[in-house]
Order: structure tokens, then sequence, then C-alpha cells
């Protein structure tokens, strides 16, 4: 009896959901996005969010609430409305390094991923020009040499920290580690003599490596941006130290599987087009990025994975 | 270059978006609660699809205009519609109780016109210089900074000093809740996420000034006299005469200084700047026991000084590619969607679109000045509206700017939370503005306190002239300020 009951709430559901995915989408949809306007994550969300709006015929609303690293947001939406039309855009390494930090209790389980669909120019490991250092190997043999004496400005919580925990812990270097604030902030502090090595934005530290006052040593990303060849990757040196970060598209836990695989498709869709190559080319020197529901997981895993691994190390003696 | 930067801008559409952007971004300046950051975060992504000159244009003048529009709100009811005219309200409001609201207005808006001027000006001629100077403010440099404009809060408490100490210290303890500075750790929490933030400056400056007197008028709601309406109220040109104006130059200049300099330094602001250039003004005045009554001098040194701060942190903004504040750090971001990297190649890159901000902002700040002299007429008559069909609205309007914040629902519980703390602050006569201070200034001077106790080892004080120098200073404000309150005290008493 109790079988048959179950049978028959299943393919209620089964229909139930099927009705779902098949008027789907019918109203407006809600993106969710974790970090402020002007930020890279806030201009990927809205450029998607302006495809979608072709491909799938209704209106794309994107908000930002904001805070905490897009800890405020992934809190406030993981259990939002699940039927379909609330979506949270954010940043993988955001996702994952709140939660490799503890600053959450959650990671990307804790929603229903729907597509990872860019990512970003990356950040470098830089020096002033007037510095001996060539190549990350340099700078960290040089720490060693001299312990405490080189000063490597980081930010306390975020990519940045993970990259200073891996290269003092792993890497057993030998940095006075400062904390000098963000991104704007670390680069004030290089210019200052405030510090003698630091991690920022490439987009940042274009012109000042061009102009010749800045020098890269590498990216901390897998490999260099396809639009920018050629450049060292720090995991070259360090095998751990990979710090992509790629941009996601959520919805809250329990939204029906047929909605996150229809708005995959229409990620997807929108990826595919010249429109979006060019986008993405002009904004962040980087290819269409993007993979199915599966693949996404599958990604999402993978930097996760990696980010656990490192708790152990994750403290600065 | 220049010509090309030029012509960019003088294309109907463009300056169309100019005119759009100074009426907004004065509506949401003048709106308490709605801020000119939340203008430049709003519109933001509407510039998205316009070509770089416009989108960075209207920006501009969302800027200007709403740094602008703060001081109507706080000339006609006490109120600041933005952090950077909390000063404003000091004289432009006895000015309006006089009568002279029209005055206080005119006054008002010509300094902001002037003092906007002067910062464009410096930064035309002046940027790469004092770029040089800023990159020298570093964790030393700003822990002193912080505590040398903490010391203006005993110049800013009058007579009282301890009750103004106290204010100052719950406003740099209210600033300690949520994930400390450096190391993350939440702190005053109490396991609810929505305070890992902290509290917003917008929020609390609503509850402090806008629900407080919300509550206070709600208090005497009972007496029949208090519905009466202000008819008292006359205008006529911008309200004071041409020798007033000259008369007030001096002043002017010193307080834009304070202001630009102020602005070139990233993280202090124009909420700061008002303040300090209006204790040095009232500080170094031959009638400073006038100061706080409705003169002219407390509106020219607030109002001059908040809007030099645009010219001040666009400095670094273009040469460096550092924002000075939340609204530049939006500009910032509406720089690189249009893909121009602000920084040391930025006029070799993009000379075209440096000189046509200048240019845009040349203009918004002629419309600010046209715009705001022909609307004053109409902003005086808010005065006319009985305060019980006009409060509400403005609470209407700072929940909206509460929630504006952050999307958050909770910001509007703090909100009236902070209102309530203000309002028993008011009866126990604790001076709500250094609190204001004390919450600016207490994390930029614990943070880099912090950093400096990082670096004191390897890098001591010694090292650093400008932190020696501003201790001096600090050490010395403090001396001469208590020497003077205790001066007005004995004064006060002898006249009772």
């Amino acid at each position: 009896m109790s079988k048959k009951i179950f049978c028959a709430l299943v393919l209620v559901l089964a229909l139930v959901s099927g009705c779902f995915a098949a008027d789907w989408p019918a109203k407006t949809i809600n993106i969710y996005v974790t970090h402020a306007a002007g930020g890279d994550t806030d201009y990927m969300a809205r450029q998607l969010g302006a495809q979608l709006e072709k491909i799938l015929g209704v209106s794309v609303v994107l908000s930002n609430v904001t805070g905490s690293n897009g800890a405020t947001c992934m809190q406030q939406y993981r259990n939002g409305a699940k039927d379909g039309y609330t979506f949270i855009a954010t940043n993988t390494a955001a996702l994952n390094g709140n939660e490799a930090t503890g600053m959450v209790d959650f990671g990307y389980n804790a929603f229903e991923p729907v597509a990872v669909y860019g990512i970003q120019s990356g950040e470098n490991i830089v020096v002033p020009a007037s510095s001996p250092y060539k190549t990350l190997k340099d700078l960290i043999d040089a720490s060693k040499e001299k312990p405490g004496q080189i000063r490597l400005g980081i930010s306390m919580g975020g990519g940045v920290y993970i990259m200073a925990c891996v290269l003092q812990n792993i890497g057993k270097a030998q940095f006075n580690i400062i904390e000098a604030g963000d991104a704007a902030n670390r680069l004030t502090a290089l210019l200052g003599n405030a510090i003698d090595a630091t991690s920022i934005p490439y987009s940042s530290a274009a012109d000042y490596i061009e102009k010749g006052q800045l020098r890269s040593l590498c990216t901390v990303l897998s490999k260099s941006p396809t639009l920018l060849p050629g450049q060292p990757a720090a995991s070259e040196v360090i095998p751990e130290l990979k710090l992509d970060t790629e941009y996601a598209l959520l919805a809250p836990k329990g939204t029906p599987a047929e909605i996150v695989k229809a708005m995959n498709d229409a990620v997807m869709k929108a990826c595919a087009t010249a429109e979006w190559k060019k986008i993405v080319n002009d904004f962040s020197w980087q290819d269409p990025f993007y993979f199915d529901v599966e693949g996404s997981i599958a990604n999402l895993k993978a930097q996760r994975d990696l980010f656990m691994s490192l708790v152990p190390i994750l403290e600065i003696q | 270059m220049i010509l090309e930067g030029i012509l960019a801008v003088c294309q109907p559409l463009t300056i169309l978006w100019i005119a759009i952007g100074v009426v907004v971004g004065i509506i949401f300046g003048a709106i308490p609660g709605l801020t000119a950051t939340m203008a430049i975060v709003m519109f933001l992504p509407v510039t998205y699809s316009m070509s770089a000159s416009q989108g960075i244009a209207m920006l501009m003048a969302l800027y200007i205009g709403g740094i602008s529009g703060g001081l109507i709100s706080a000339i006609l009811l006490n109120i600041p519609g933005t952090p950077s005219s909390v000063a404003t309200c000091f004289d432009g409001k006895p000015m309006a109780n006089k009568g002279q609201a029209g005055r206080a207005l005119g006054t008002g808006v010509v300094f902001s016109f002037v003092g906007t001027l002067i910062g464009i000006g410096i930064l035309m001629v002046l940027a790469p210089v004092l770029c040089a100077f800023a990159l020298k403010f570093q964790a030393y440099e700003y822990c002193a900074l912080a505590l040398f404009s903490l010391s203006m809060v005993v110049a800013l408490t009058g007579t009282d000093m301890p009750k103004g100490l106290i204010s100052a210290v719950l406003g740099a303890l209210l600033a300690t809740v949520g994930l400390a500075p450096i190391d993350s750790r939440p702190r005053f929490t109490f396991d609810m996420y929505q305070l890992n933030n902290g509290f917003a400056l917008v929020v609390l400056l609503i509850g402090l000034f806008a629900i407080s007197e919300v509550m206070s008028f709600a208090e005497s709601v009972r007496k029949k006299e208090d519905f009466s309406i202000e008819q008292n109220v006359k205008m006529k040109g911008a309200g004071f005469s041409l020798a007033e104006f000259i008369m007030q130059i001096p002043n002017a200049i010193v307080s834009a200084l304070i202001g630009v300099g102020i602005g070139i330094l990233p993280g202090i602001g124009g909420g700061v700047s008002c303040m300090i250039s209006y204790t040095v003004s009232k500080n170094t005045s031959k009638h400073r026991e006038l100061y706080g009554t409705g003169i002219m001098d407390g509106i020219v040194a607030s109002e001059t000084a908040n809007n030099a701060t645009i010219g001040g942190a666009v400095i670094p903004l273009l040469s460096l590619g550092i924002p000075g504040d939340p609204a530049t750090a939006m500009l910032l971001g509406g720089l690189m969607i249009h893909n121009v990297a602000p920084g040391p190649l930025i006029y070799e890159k993009n000379g075209a679109v440096v000189y046509a901000i200048f240019t845009a902002m040349l203009i918004a700040a002629v419309m600010m000045l046209l715009f705001m002299l022909w609307g004053m007429r109409f902003f005086v008559s808010v005065l006319k509206v009985p305060k019980n069909y006009l409060l509400p609205i403005v609470m209407v309007l700072c929940g909206i700017g509460a929630i504006g914040n952050a999307n958050q629902i909770f910001d509007t519980y703090v909100m009236v939370g902070f209102g309530l703390m203000a309002f028993l602050m008011i009866k126990a006569k604790i001076p709500t503005v250094p609190m204001i201070l004390g919450f600016i200034l207490g994390p930029t001077f614990e943070q880099n306190l912090r950093r400096v106790s990082q670096l004191a080892s390897s890098d001591p004080f010694w090292n650093h002239p400008i932190f020696c120098v501003l201790i001096v200073a600090t050490v010395l404000v403090v001396i001469f300020s208590v020497r003077a309150n205790l001066k007005d005290a004995a004064r006060e008493d002898s006249n009772e």
C-alpha cells in the first residue's frame, strides 16, 4: 500500500516538476549578485543577464546583495524560493574560499549549481621594477636567505591569504607577512614602498607593468589567460598554488533539476555567441569558458577539493 | 587630444545624460538616506551600454549632484542628506530658523559650486604632483591622521567635552561590530550573519539625524501650535550680496584646500572633510562664538570643503587607479568596464577620456549651480508643508534608503534602533555629531594601528616624518581646543 502511495507521489511530483519545466520561464527571473556593482563579478553577471533576457524572452533583474566577500548574499538566498526564478551569481574563489577559510560552514553543495560561465584574468604576483627578483623562485629563495626581511602585502581571509599560506607553509618561504588591505590598498603600499611584493589583479597592474614601474613574476591562475599567453604560472614553482576565479550561477537548494538544466542550456547558448566572445575577450583577456551542469559541478568540486586540502595549512606563523 | 575629449562630451545626448545625472544626483543627495554613492550604484549598470565618455560623464554628474544635494535637507530639515553635509546643519538650520532659508540655501549652492571648481582646477593642474604626496601616506601616516582628525572632536564638542568624547567613543565602538579588519574574526555579531558586515554609515546617519528628528517631533505632537507652518520664507537672487561673497573668499579657499587634501587621501572622504573644515574655520575666526547661530561662514566652510573633496578624490582615482571613498570606488568600476584603466598610463592611453571627464565635471558643476538656484524657490516650499505630513514621508524615504544600502530589510531595524539611541542621547544632551566622526575614523585608526604593530619591529616610527608632525599637531589641537572650550565655558558662566 505504502509503496503504491509512494509511486503515486513520485509520479505526481514528476508531473508537477515536468509542468514546471515546460512552462518555465513564465515570469521575471531574479538574479542576486554577491558582489557590488562596478566589480568583475557584477559586470559578468549583468552581461549574462542581458544575454539570458534575449534567449529566454522574460525580464532578468539583477540585484546586488553585498558584504563579507559574498557570504551575506549566499546565506540569504541559499534557501530562497525554489521555483526557478531565483538565482545567485557569484565567483568560485568566494564560494570555495569562504568555506575553506571558515567564514561560512557551507559550500557549493548547499546550492544547485547551474553553470560555471566565465573565468577572470586572475591575479599576478608583482614586485617594483627596481627589485632584483625576476621569478617567483628568486623571490622565495631570497626570503629564505633573509628570513622576515621581505615584506609580502596581503589581505586576510581572501584568495591572497590562501596564496600567502601556501607560499609560507608549502613553499617554505619566510616573508614578513603584512596586512595591506584590498587590491587598491596593496597597490598603494607597493608603489609607496611599504611592502616589497604582493598579488594584485592583472587588470590593475597592467599599466604599471607596461610603464616599467612594476614587474610581474607570475600569474596565480593555473594557466595564463588565452589573450595574455606566455606568462609563467605560480603552480610551476608550487603545484598547489592555483587560484582560479571563475564566475558561477547557482540556484537555491531544491530547485527542480529540469529548470536547472533549462537555465544551463540558456547560459551555454549565450556563451557560444560571437558577441559573448567579444565581451569576455575585452573584459578579461579570456576566451569563453563554460560547462554543462555536470561539468560545472565537477569544476566546482575540483577547486573545493584543492582549497579544502589546504585547510590544515591555512595559518601564518 | 584635449579637443577630442571636449568634443566627446559636447554632444547633445551626452549633455542630456549629464543633466539627468545632475538632477538625479541632487534628488538622491537631498533625500535623507539616499546618497551620492547609491545614485552611482543604481545608475552604473545603466552606463554599461553607453559609450565610455557618455557613461563616465553621467557618473561624474551623479557624483557632483549627489554631494551638492545634501545641503538642501541639512538646511531645511536639519537632517543631512548625505554624510558630506553633516556640518552644514550646524549653521544652515539656525539660519533657516531665522527666516533666512533662502539665504542659507543660496550660500550653500554658490559655495558648493566654488568648491567644486577649485577641486577640479587642482585636479587638472596638480594631479601628478599630489599623487606622489598621497603615496607617502601608509599605515603610520593614516594612523596619525585618524588620531589628528579625531582630536577635532574635542574642538567640535563645544563646552561639554566629556559628553562629546562619550559620543565619539560610542561611535568608534559601533564601528567594531562585524568582521574585524585584518583577521576577519567576528566581533559583537551574536551569530547573526547580517551583522558580519557591521553597520553601514548611511544607516547610522539616518538613525542619528532623521529618525531622532521624527521622534522629537512626535514627542510634542499633542501641543497645538506645532502644526503651524513656516510663512516667513522669502527668496531673491542667491540670497546674499556681492560684498558678502567677497568677504567669504579667504574662508572658502582654506576650506577648499582642506577638502581637496582630504579627498586625495584614500579612505577618509567628504563626511570628515566638512567637519574638519568647519572646525578649522571656527577656530581661526575672529567671531568664533557666532558659529552655530546661523552665520554664512559655517555653511561656506562645510559646503566648499565637501564639494572640493570631489576633485581631490578623483586625483588618485585617475592617476593611480586608487579610489578614495565608496563613491569613487564605484566610479573606478565604471571606468574599468569601459576599458579605461585608471593608472599611470591613463593620459597616454585614454587621454581623450580624461579630458572628457574634466569637461563633464565642469559642465555638471555649472548645471548643478543653475538647477539648484532655479530650484531653490521650490525647495524652500518644503518648509510650508506641515511637519505632520512631511515627516512620515521622510521616514518612508529613510526606510527605502536603509534597504537600498545592501538590499537588506535588516538595515531598517538597525535604523530604528539607532534612532532610539539618538533620541536618548539628545535627551541626555550628548551631541550626535562626534559619533559620526568616531564611526568613520575609528576603523581607519584601528586597522592602521594593527598594521603599524606588524611593521614596528623592522620600520620604527622615527622614519616617518609625516607621522611625527601629525602626532605633534594632534597634541597641539587638543591643548588649544581644551583651553578655548574652557574660556567659552567661563564666558557662558559669567553671562548667566
